[in-house]
């Protein structure tokens, strides 16, 4: 095929914008990254440069001043036990919608989807009194519950799509030989759905992870916190003491997770965001 | 499969009723029950609820504030519809149609932001747009515009605005990937009889890729304003607070300083219904206008 001189000239253009949006992506992340090696002196000096030594004060200080151990195992904490809830009542349920016939499991499906295009700030004024009468206010535990509810809809969107695929000539010989209804979805069904099992875990770990509002609302005392909320504090507090670098080695705690996640699991997490978006 | 109605039927109770309990406790029970409280005057504790009819409803109406805070939502809507589409569409097609080598590394680069917690990403911008350390002034300096610099998070006409740039950031990539997947359907003989007759590239893409990729724009759209009117607030929370003098509140951070700053719940609640109100008929009004013949060639 011929190319005129514009064509090619046409190939190189279109790589500005594209080599300009990577640099506008990466630069302030990388950027992030060395200001948390940098002193607070150094980081007025000269905000956007190299630093002079890399030092790791910031993260000692963060880890020292602000408590951000604990807040970091909080996250920890309602992450795990988010997902690991979420699973447990995400998994059943799309069995059943998926491959059990009764009456009224298209509306029960609808009314699950259509929970996630419905704004939920109204629902979290009564949730808060909801969560002081349970005792689950300003509880970690409590914060993970909601958490999981919240992503329900999510996990059983995904999930029943995956367990469609499933060929119903495993369960019916499974059957056959005797296997329960509960023992086809517990040894059959599950883990032959592990690979959606594992995309909806891992965005429910970035978005339990990541939460911040209903975090905001629902934790109060400092020992409670998550990360979001510590580095929140911290942000806060840092237009009196200045103390940016430890900010950004807080940002850099809360962020490298969420890296080493995407770093093996890229297109696993770029599928389950689009087929989770495209269903609205 | 054999077994008796009644073992299927407990079966079904085991599978659907936990679940089914969790979610009519937190999230139905919530989200009627946040209906019902708007119309109580109530400060939080339990004695001094007191029914008042619709007196929120008439107290929305003559706040001043709420007109600001749904213009400045629906700001945000548009503009953030511009920026990501333009820009997510420009990248889709870059991507996929002109063979450019290192596609997958943009691919994931643009992607990542989709996964950074809003907390980073505000934290991370309002150190971009800081008035003395920020990257923003600093290039403004650099290229000799200092004129134009600008404490732009705290300055009351250019607050709002600055907002959109990081949604725009944070947002274009999931974006991108949707479009991405509607073009890779698209049958490449169409290009190739296209190109047989000789039209430019310009030509095929507002002939063959915008039409056919219709469902997946019509998607993101719907997308962006669902995901705007119910979750802006986030970002403007963490950003400026609503702040400088009411110049960026929206819907939501005006119902969370209502409700959990100056705790008049009730009213929270009524900001709330009319968050949910807005948003269900703008995504009607939306479906409305972007109902468009299915185009198949």
């Amino acid at each position: 095929m011929r190319r005129s001189v514009g064509q090619i000239l046409g190939r190189t253009g279109i790589r500005i914008p594209l080599i300009l949006w990577s640099i506008a992506v990466l630069y302030p992340i990388f950027w992030m990254f060395l200001g948390s090696f940098k002193s607070n002196a150094e980081i007025y000096r000269n905000p956007w440069g190299w630093p002079e030594t890399f030092s790791f004060a910031n993260f000692s200080q963060a880890w020292t001043n602000y408590n951000i151990d604990i807040s970091v195992f909080n996250s920890l904490i309602v992450t795990a036990i988010g997902a690991v809830l979420t699973l447990v009542l995400a998994i059943p349920t799309a069995y059943a919608i998926e491959r059990i016939n009764f009456r009224g499991s298209k509306m029960l499906f609808t009314l699950y989807i259509s929970a996630m295009m419905i704004p939920m700030v109204l629902g979290w004024i009564p949730l808060f009194f909801l969560l002081n009468d349970l005792n689950l206010l300003d509880n970690v535990f409590g914060l993970a519950i909601v958490y999981a509810v919240s992503q329900l809809p999510f996990s059983i969107f995904v999930l029943t799509s995956f367990m469609s695929t499933i060929p119903k000539s495993l369960e019916e010989s499974a059957s056959i030989d005797g296997l329960s209804p509960y023992g086809i979805l517990f040894k059959i069904v599950t883990p032959l759905s592990m690979s959606g099992i594992i995309t909806v875990t891992i965005m429910n770990c970035i978005q339990f992870w990541n939460e911040y509002f209903m975090a905001l609302i629902f934790l109060q005392t400092k020992t409670n916190y998550t990360l979001a909320l510590a580095i929140d504090y911290i942000s806060s507090e840092a237009q009196y003491t200045n103390a940016w670098g430890t900010l950004f080695a807080s940002l850099v705690i809360a962020i490298v997770p969420v890296i080493i996640l995407y770093a093996i699991f890229q297109r696993r997490i770029a599928k389950g965001m689009t087929e989770g978006a495209i269903k609205g | 499969m054999v077994q008796s109605k009644k073992q299927k039927y407990t079966f079904l109770a085991f599978c659907l009723l936990p679940t089914f309990i969790l979610f009519a406790i937190f999230t139905l029970y919530p989200l009627f029950s946040g209906l019902y409280f708007s119309f109580f005057d109530w400060s939080g504790s339990s004695s001094n609820k007191e029914f008042i009819g619709f007196a929120n409803y008439i107290k929305l109406f003559n706040d001043v504030i709420i007109p600001k805070t749904i213009i400045h939502d629906y700001f945000l809507v548009v503009t953030k519809i511009i920026g990501i589409m333009i820009l997510a569409i420009f990248f889709a097609v870059a991507l996929t149609q002109l063979k450019i080598k290192e596609a997958p590394f943009y691919r994931v680069v643009f992607f990542f932001p989709n996964i950074m917690s809003v907390v980073v990403i505000g934290i991370l911008w309002t150190f971009i747009y800081n008035p003395s350390l920020g990257l923003v002034n600093s290039g403004l300096e650099f290229l000799g515009l200092e004129k134009w610099a600008k404490p732009w998070l705290g300055d009351e006409k250019w607050a709002l605005p600055s907002l959109v740039l990081p949604a725009v950031w944070a947002g274009i990539g999931l974006f991108m990937l949707m479009l991405m997947g509607g073009i890779a359907n698209i049958t490449k003989s169409y290009y190739e009889a296209a190109k047989i007759d000789g039209a430019s590239e310009w030509q095929q893409f507002w002939k063959i890729t915008l039409p056919l990729v219709w469902p997946q724009i019509k998607v993101s759209i719907l997308y962006i304003v669902i995901t705007t009117l119910n979750g802006s607030f986030i970002l403007v929370q963490v950003m400026t607070g609503g702040g400088p003098n009411n110049a960026t509140h929206v819907m939501g951070s005006y119902l969370y300083q209502q409700a959990f700053k100056q705790y008049n719940f009730g009213y929270g609640a009524t900001i709330g219904v009319m968050i949910l109100v807005l948003s269900l008929i703008t995504v009607l009004f939306l479906q409305f206008l972007m109902r468009r013949e299915k185009v198949e060639y």
